[in-house]
């Protein structure tokens, strides 16, 4: 593929929410490829490096979505944050509300490529390229955020939780469009904790990045949320680390008994970015800061 | 897909494949030659636009999601003869090199400036972390955008306001002691 082959492409502006569903759902039918393009920083640069398409394989159609309005903005109802699947980085990056009551996304935004990325891309691509290194999604695993997605089917929430299943894989089905994210929000002020390993801060994959939130009540945390980017086929939950940290006073933790649910929660490996061993450790030395600033004695 | 969008200013219309990157539409068929090609993968900045006032690298942007936007590139910043403050800065200061990052390097140092008319080197350096420069070493760069800062606000004081600076109609060369090569 080369990026003169760019110009083979279709490319529709679809009206609206219904129009990009039910063209969704009969190209889907007809296992017709169709490419939903945002800001296209994922999209683009794939196309760029796969193979040429076999001669008489169906170029997919492009279905603009970058500016329908009702995948856009971010509000703030309550104690929940929603945000457009094509709410670009930068528009989160500038919220007030983002700013005022979920700023670890805000953070995060800042360590996504440089600028120019932030200003393009978005959660909605994030989440369906859902790279396992992907950190608009650790951030959202930290949250424990809700995917709305919608098709000609109508409207369903999927929890976190119930997301992934395995690398690159997930239980959204391939005619359901991400139109947003919820996030249920700590109280404003709440702790949290956005570290991403690289090799600099700008335009780097993490080796490691810890997205975390809590909620602490005396010498106990009442809510803590982890994600873990680059450690695992997916998104790493931490779900051991949760358990183990809100299961007793912060003071009675130990170094020893969370480096432990540290490795049963992450199977990191080797590669191009680093190495099993350096992983492990810095997910072992992320989670133990964040605990530490908390208040445990680690 | 016919597109109409304004570039620099000015409308233009075209008739282009609506998965063309901006880079060849402007490039190849308006002729605006000024932003250049790095990496084509995001990563180097080289071809860095204003796409609605905010930078992104051209090519990652097809053309066909312009219609109705609005384009800056280099060459809207000012031209040979009348250069924008930044423009100059870059020649007076020495950041501009072989000068295949500058056009981007520009767009980027513009879009900051616009926003924060005094930017400290931290705020330069995360403006410009999305534009590589293999010549430099960025120390110039960076200087070079800490002039021109110092230069638009002075200009603001004195006509206005600063937005106005680094556009090509309004663009005046203050830095009264070089003259343009013909
Ligand atoms: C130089 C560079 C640096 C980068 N740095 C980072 C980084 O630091 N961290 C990081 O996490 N990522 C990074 N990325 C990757 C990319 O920018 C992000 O994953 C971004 O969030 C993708 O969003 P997009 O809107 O550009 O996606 P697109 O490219 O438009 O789309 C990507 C995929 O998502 C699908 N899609 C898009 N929107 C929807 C929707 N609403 N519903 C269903 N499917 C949808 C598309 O069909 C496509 O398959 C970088 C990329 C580049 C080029
Ligand atoms: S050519 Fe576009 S970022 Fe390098
Ligand atoms: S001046 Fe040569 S790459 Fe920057």
């Amino acid at each position: 593929m080369s990026v003169s082959d760019l110009r083979l492409f279709e490319m529709r502006r679809p009206a609206d929410l219904p129009d990009v569903c039910a063209v969704l759902a009969e190209r889907v039918s007809r296992s017709e490829p169709t490419v939903l393009l945002a800001g296209g920083t994922d999209w683009l640069v794939e196309q760029e490096t796969r193979p040429a398409f076999a001669k008489e394989a169906a170029l997919p159609l492009v279905l603009d979505v970058s500016r329908l309005p009702a995948l856009r903005g971010i509000t703030l109802d309550g104690d929940r944050l929603r945000i457009g699947a094509a709410a670009t980085y930068l528009d989160m990056r500038r919220d007030p509300a983002v700013l005022a009551r979920a700023p670890m996304l805000e953070r995060m935004g800042r360590d996504i490529g440089a600028i120019q990325i932030q200003a393009r891309g978005t959660l909605g691509g994030n989440l369906a390229t859902a790279s396992p290194a992907a950190d608009g999604v650790t951030a959202l695993a930290a949250y424990d955020a809700t995917l709305v997605v919608h098709s000609v089917r109508g409207e369903r929430r999927i929890p976190f939780a119930s997301l992934q299943t395995a690398y690159k894989r997930s239980t959204r089905a391939a005619d359901e469009v991400i139109v947003a994210v919820e996030i249920d929000l700590p109280p404003a002020g709440s702790p949290w904790i956005w570290r991403k390993v690289g090799t600099r801060r700008a335009q780097s994959i993490s080796k490691v990045a810890l997205a975390g939130v809590a909620v602490r009540e005396g010498d106990r945390l009442t809510r803590l949320g982890l994600g873990m980017a680059s450690v695992a086929p997916v998104t790493a939950l931490l779900s051991r680390v949760r358990t183990l940290a809100t299961s007793r006073p912060l003071r009675d933790l130990t170094a020893a008994d969370i480096d432990a649910a540290v490795d049963a929660d992450v199977s990191p490996i080797d590669d191009i970015r680093s190495t099993r061993d350096y992983r492990a450790h810095c997910a072992r030395s992320v989670v133990r800061a964040f605990l530490r600033d908390l208040g445990a004695p680690v | 897909m016919k597109i109409s969008f304004k570039v620099n200013g000015a409308a233009r219309e075209l008739d282009a494949p609506p998965l063309q990157r901006l880079l060849d539409a402007l490039r190849l068929v308006l002729g605006l030659t000024g932003t250049k090609e790095g990496c084509a993968e995001g990563e180097c900045g080289a071809c860095t636009v204003l796409l609605d006032g905010e930078p992104v690298n051209a090519c990652l942007v097809p053309v066909g999601q312009c219609q109705g936007r609005e384009i800056t590139t280099v060459e809207g910043l000012g031209a040979a003869g009348h250069l924008s403050p930044l423009q100059r800065c870059f020649i007076d200061h020495g950041g501009a090199q072989c000068g295949i990052c500058t056009p981007g390097v520009l767009i980027s140092a513009e879009h900051l400036l616009r926003r924060n008319p005094d930017p400290d080197d931290d705020a330069i350096r995360e403006a410009l972390a999305g534009n590589l420069c293999r010549c430099t070493g960025y120390q110039r760069i960076i200087e070079s955008v800490r002039a021109a800062a110092v230069l638009r606000r002075a200009d603001a004081r004195d006509v206005g306001d600063p937005r106005d600076v680094g556009d090509a109609r309004g663009a005046r060369d203050v830095s009264h002691d070089r003259q343009e090569a013909p």
